[in-house]
């Protein structure tokens, strides 16, 4: 508690509300697109700013934490303002902020009702962080909360034609599952206000509560009911294949590289650590579901003939394992899970922006109308080429660390998973290798002259280039901050 | 008899009624002036029922903490009482606020609409401090009819005649209910101060099984539930909701209710403690009815006030949720809830009044279609609302259902908690609905809408700034509320 | 000797009538002074047990509810009268924009 009384500068804080700030003001210029734009421009830029500076001068929270924040916010109930980050908040925060600097470049050329689009993506980007940072449940629930209202406008106002079904579909699907994690949230709060005499929601005083075994199964099951939905596995996913499919381009690069990980993000935070045993119990039921999603969305995606479908199945394939690492329960694979989850955000978030741009450029995202893009827009091709391979897990780019970390991880501990899941792996070369086939070789069938990339679009896709590479090739400075981390979580507490 | 007298003089505490006075003379002078000033003028009485509904509210702040009995323990102006009338004055307020523009766009400029709010609403401060049945049925009396004159207020029109009709007939009706069962309460513990029936109910435990209890019981809170348009005792609500015009719609749904709640609250907690298994067992089944009939009935609603009056009886089953944990927190949870919803409601129909045309209301969902980017401010402002009633966070909505569900999971009743969590889902539904239709629906072509009234959007601020001040900061709030209840 | 219970029993079947009356009737009328025989019975049921307890209370309940029943009285017929005038009826069928 030395960390709350010393006095320093609210960083996290600044992080959750500059983009709010953002919000605000885009809304007020009203009708004002080109204003709109660069304000968006420039609160992104200064969150990013923010983040980057957390990630090089990482501070001491003390009790472990990188950094902590806590102030009083309604006594009566112990709910409090605590914002606490850790080495795994610290990458998401990182990614949420390059993300959403991508997401509104790629928003650029909105015209309809810009402003508020751009201040709808901020708002997402404060819920978004919040989520990442918020170390006390109803905070948690909050944010948790407002990242799913702007998301739902993202798709409903700006997506394309089934746009209404799939905003509804996507909104009632997430609410139901956290609801229910509110019912589990308060009767948790009461358990462990019953026995210590205080009532509080911080997640640091709620570890301690001592739960019966049917107890912990209930407000594990609470809990997972919003993450699994979120995350989504696979019984639960067909919510996110419409949304991906229809929402606007920026808007599916934020739900499949940042919205879809707040759900594995929450079993990381909160389902794990809080119901130790009841969650040691389920790791076998979570490897089966998170196997069956990876074959059952890799075979929907090889059978796909919509790019951007066929994308968000393999987002579905990829976070299935992800969601293996983590049911492995070991060090190894939950570093590569989280380290998945980073580079996933990279590859397969670059490869909706590209799908969009060819969308743009040629009026259709089906593989049967598409081919022979590399004689016309030879750099998009390449790119294309480069986050597909990056996606499928070639060695040398982005994914394959993460990808070879969760495999070794869970070979070591259940070696029958990790074969099935290679199996998989290889299954995901051959629909990315399928795309790719589909897309950029073969003749060309639209017969019309395509711009390449324009300044813009490389000032996206660049940058992320980079990242693809350098994560392929030297992983470590975003290993780094992990060590620390994931040991004290898998051995059931927090730093 | 001269000790009678002498000893009524004596209980006589003018403190104790100080409030509601006001605003009854208030209301009365308001009356006299209109008769003095050439019909179709009603500024002056806007005007002069915000200072009056101004200076009662003040008296009712400074009245708080220091509790005043009086007329032989008939009536208590205690926090319970002051809590609640500040969430009756600022449903006043705000009725009033937006009345003004709708009443002259529909052809009814008449000041004397103004008292009979005024009325109402001492007749609902009357029943929340009421200790004695007789106060409180004169309360509700009071009440209940100057609401049958302001739902039928547009005379002219047929749909607002059947809506006062029907209110007054079944109003009337349940309130024959709760007079026989007070009379058969009077008969089994010879009193009718609700205090001296606890004490008398308590020391008499045989009578606790006694035919006649139980009957004056189930009677006496069948009157209440009809004002609380529980399920089943709902029927009229979605009708006569429909039918008033649109601010006493809004007016109806939170203050009356919360009047009705406040003495169903004091009753059952002063009266009949020692009966409480046997009440909540009876409010647990209720609260899921009226919780599921509410919002299943609403997903078919396609008349915006309609959907809005179901609505509002789904969260009538929210509140009697705090009834059945009857503890400290659900307790304070519904005083809060009363007035975050008064809030919130009042503020989605304001919008409504701004969203209709003259002579016709426009209240379906097709109406809207497109609303809310043809007017952003009322298009965000609705949404805020509806984000209120679904119970979002950071919204007075989260913050009262969050305090509800939490005391009933106190009290041991999860499974109470995890239906009305589910309702919440399921209410979404239709809240989005209204969503989907304001900005995915292309309006139609050259649609007039009204102009946007200043007192209007006044209201609508008040109403946005009270969701989040009570979304955000429900702590001080809160505070007062525990030490409201008992 | 007539007791009290003779009294309530009167009170109870008269209250019994009024909401039948109340629920089987057509005409508003006839309706609203079913709910006037409820009420009265209410009254009835009030002075038997105020002279059976000894007790003022129950009188002076009666004078309230009398009161207030004749302003509903007022304000009943007023609304009637009004939708006569826009209906030619006051047949509660015919109260039929509004779905019951």
């Amino acid at each position: 508690m030395t960390a709350a009384s010393l006095p320093q500068f609210p960083w996290l804080t600044l992080l959750v509300m500059l983009p709010l700030a953002g919000a605000l003001l885009c809304l007020l210029h009203g009708n004002r697109t080109v204003e709109s734009r660069w304000l968006a421009l420039a609160t992104s830029l200064a969150v990013f700013g923010v983040s980057l500076y957390l990630f090089f001068c990482h501070g001491d929270g003390g009790s472990g934490w990188l950094r902590y924040e806590d102030v009083s916010w309604i006594e009566r109930y112990g709910i409090r303002y605590v914002l606490a980050m850790d080495g795994i908040a610290l990458l998401m925060v990182l990614l949420t902020a390059f993300l959403q600097l991508a997401a509104i470049l790629l928003a650029w050329r909105v015209e309809e009702k810009a402003s508020y689009f751009f201040a709808l993506l901020l708002l997402l980007e404060s819920g978004l962080m919040g989520i990442f940072l918020a170390y006390d449940l109803i905070l948690f629930y909050l944010f948790w909360e407002i990242a799913l209202i702007p998301m739902f406008f993202l798709i409903a106002v700006w997506g394309g034609e089934n746009r209404r079904r799939a905003a509804l579909k996507f909104f009632l699907y997430t609410l139901a599952g956290s609801l229910c994690m509110l019912v589990a949230m308060i009767t948790l709060y009461q358990i462990h206000g019953d026995q210590s005499g205080t009532y509080s929601f911080v997640i640091g005083d709620l570890l301690q509560t001592k739960l019966s075994s049917t107890q912990e199964v209930w407000l594990f099951a609470g809990f997972m009911a919003a993450f699994i939905v979120k995350s989504p596995l696979v019984p639960f996913h067909t919510w996110l294949t419409d949304a991906l499919t229809e929402a606007p381009a920026a808007g599916s690069l934020d739900l499949t590289g940042l919205l879809i990980k707040t759900g594995i993000y929450g079993m990381i935070r909160l389902a794990f650590p809080l119901f130790p045993n009841a969650s040691r119990d389920f790791l076998p039921i979570l490897a089966v579901l998170a196997l069956f999603g990876l074959f059952h969305a890799a075979w929907c995606a090889y059978n796909e003939d919509d790019i951007k479908r066929l994308l968000a199945y393999s987002s579905i394939s990829h976070l299935g394992l992800v969601v293996l690492g983590l049911a492995a329960w070991q060090l190894t694979a939950w570093e590569g899970s989280i380290l998945l989850m980073v580079t996933h955000g990279l590859t397969t978030g670059a490869l909706f922006v590209l799908v969009a741009l060819i969308r743009e450029r040629t009026g259709t995202r089906s593989l049967q109308e598409l081919g022979g893009l590399w004689g016309q827009a030879p750099y998009l091709s390449a790119m294309f080429l480069l986050f597909s391979l990056a996606s499928l897990g070639l060695p040398g780019l982005a994914n394959f660390a993460g990808e070879i970390l969760v495999l070794l991880g869970v070979f070591q501990v259940h070696p029958v998973w990790a074969v099935i899941a290679f199996a998989g792996v290889v299954f995901a070369a051959a629909y990315m290798l399928r795309l790719v086939q589909g897309t950029i070789w073969g003749p060309a069938k639209v017969k019309r002259t395509l711009p390449d990339l324009t300044a813009r679009e490389w000032l996206i896709l660049l940058p992320m280039a980079i990242l693809v590479v350098w994560l392929g090739l030297y992983p470590a400075p975003f290993i780094a901050p992990l060590h620390g981390t994931v040991a004290p979580l898998l051995l059931g507490g927090m730093p | 008899m001269n000790d009678l007298v002498q000893n009524a003089l004596l209980n006589v505490n003018i403190a104790a009624i100080l409030p509601s006075l006001i605003l009854v003379c208030f209301g009365m002078g308001l009356l006299l002036i209109n008769v003095f000033l050439p019909r179709g003028t009603t500024r002056h009485a806007v005007w002069i029922s915000l200072i009056g509904l101004a200076v009662t509210g003040f008296f009712v702040y400074t009245g708080w903490g220091n509790p005043q009995y009086g007329f032989n323990d008939a009536v208590a102006m205690d926090n319970f009482a002051a809590f609640f009338s500040i969430t009756f004055l600022v449903c006043a307020a705000l009725t009033i606020l937006m009345s003004d523009d709708y009443l002259r766009r529909e052809g009814y400029p008449v000041s004397e609409y103004y008292p009979l709010i005024l009325f109402a609403t001492a007749g609902a401060m009357w029943m929340a401090s009421g200790t004695d049945m007789m106060t409180i049925f004169l309360g509700l009396e009071v009440m209940s009819i100057s609401l049958y004159v302001l739902a039928g207020f547009f005379r002219g029109q047929v749909k607002s005649n059947e809506a006062g009709l029907k209110y007054f007939l079944l109003g009337a009706f349940s309130t024959g209910f709760l007079l026989y069962g007070m009379a058969l309460i009077y008969g089994v513990s010879g009193s009718t101060r609700l205090t001296e029936i606890g004490v008398y109910l308590k020391t008499h435990a045989s009578l606790l099984d006694n035919p006649m209890t139980l009957a004056g019981l189930v009677l006496l809170s069948t009157g209440f539930l009809f004002k609380i348009a529980a399920a089943p005792f709902h029927m009229w609500a979605p009708d006569v909701y429909e039918g008033a015009p649109t601010p006493i719609t809004a007016f109806m749904s939170a203050g009356p209710k919360a009047a009705a709640f406040a003495a169903f609250l004091r009753v059952m907690e002063y009266c009949f403690f020692t009966l409480k298994p046997e009440w909540t067992a009876m409010l647990w089944v209720l609260a899921v009815l009226t919780m599921v009939v509410g919002n299943v009935i609403a997903i078919r609603q396609t008349n915006i006030k309609r959907m809005l009056a179901y609505s509002s009886i789904a969260h009538a089953g929210y509140v009697l949720v705090g009834m059945v944990a009857a503890n400290e927190i659900g307790y304070s949870g519904i005083l809060f809830y009363m007035l975050a919803y008064t809030f919130m409601n009042i503020g989605a129909f304001a919008v409504l009044v701004l969203a209709g045309k003259k002579g016709e209301d426009n209240l379906t969902l097709e109406g809207l279609s497109g609303f809310g980017f043809k007017k952003p401010f009322l298009g965000v402002a609705m949404t805020i609302f509806l984000f209120s009633l679904m119970g979002l966070p950071p919204t007075a909505g989260f913050a009262g259902k969050f305090y509800i569900f939490a005391g009933a999971i106190k009290a041991g009743y999860i499974w109470l908690a995890v239906i009305g969590v589910l309702n919440s889902a399921i209410s979404l539904y239709y809240y989005l609905r209204v969503m989907v239709y304001m900005y995915f629906r292309d309006p139609e072509e050259d649609y007039a809408w009204v102009a946007m009234p200043g007192a209007v959007v006044v209201t609508i601020i008040i109403a946005i700034a009270g969701v989040f001040y009570l979304g955000i900061m429900p702590g001080e709030v809160m505070e007062l509320a525990k030490q409201a209840v008992f | 000797m007539i007791s009290v219970y003779h009294y309530m029993s009167v009170a109870a079947i008269l209250f019994a009538l009024g909401t039948f009356g109340v629920l089987t009737r057509r005409n508003a009328i006839v309706v609203f002074m079913c709910i006037e025989l409820m009420l009265n019975s209410v009254n009835l049921t009030f002075i038997a047990l105020s002279s059976h307890l000894q007790n003022m209370d129950g009188q002076v309940f009666v004078l309230f509810v009398m009161t207030v029943a004749a302003a509903e009285a007022a304000v009943g017929l007023a609304l009637m009268i009004a939708f006569y005038r826009n209906r030619e009826s006051i047949d509660v069928d015919q109260i039929n924009m509004l779905k019951w």
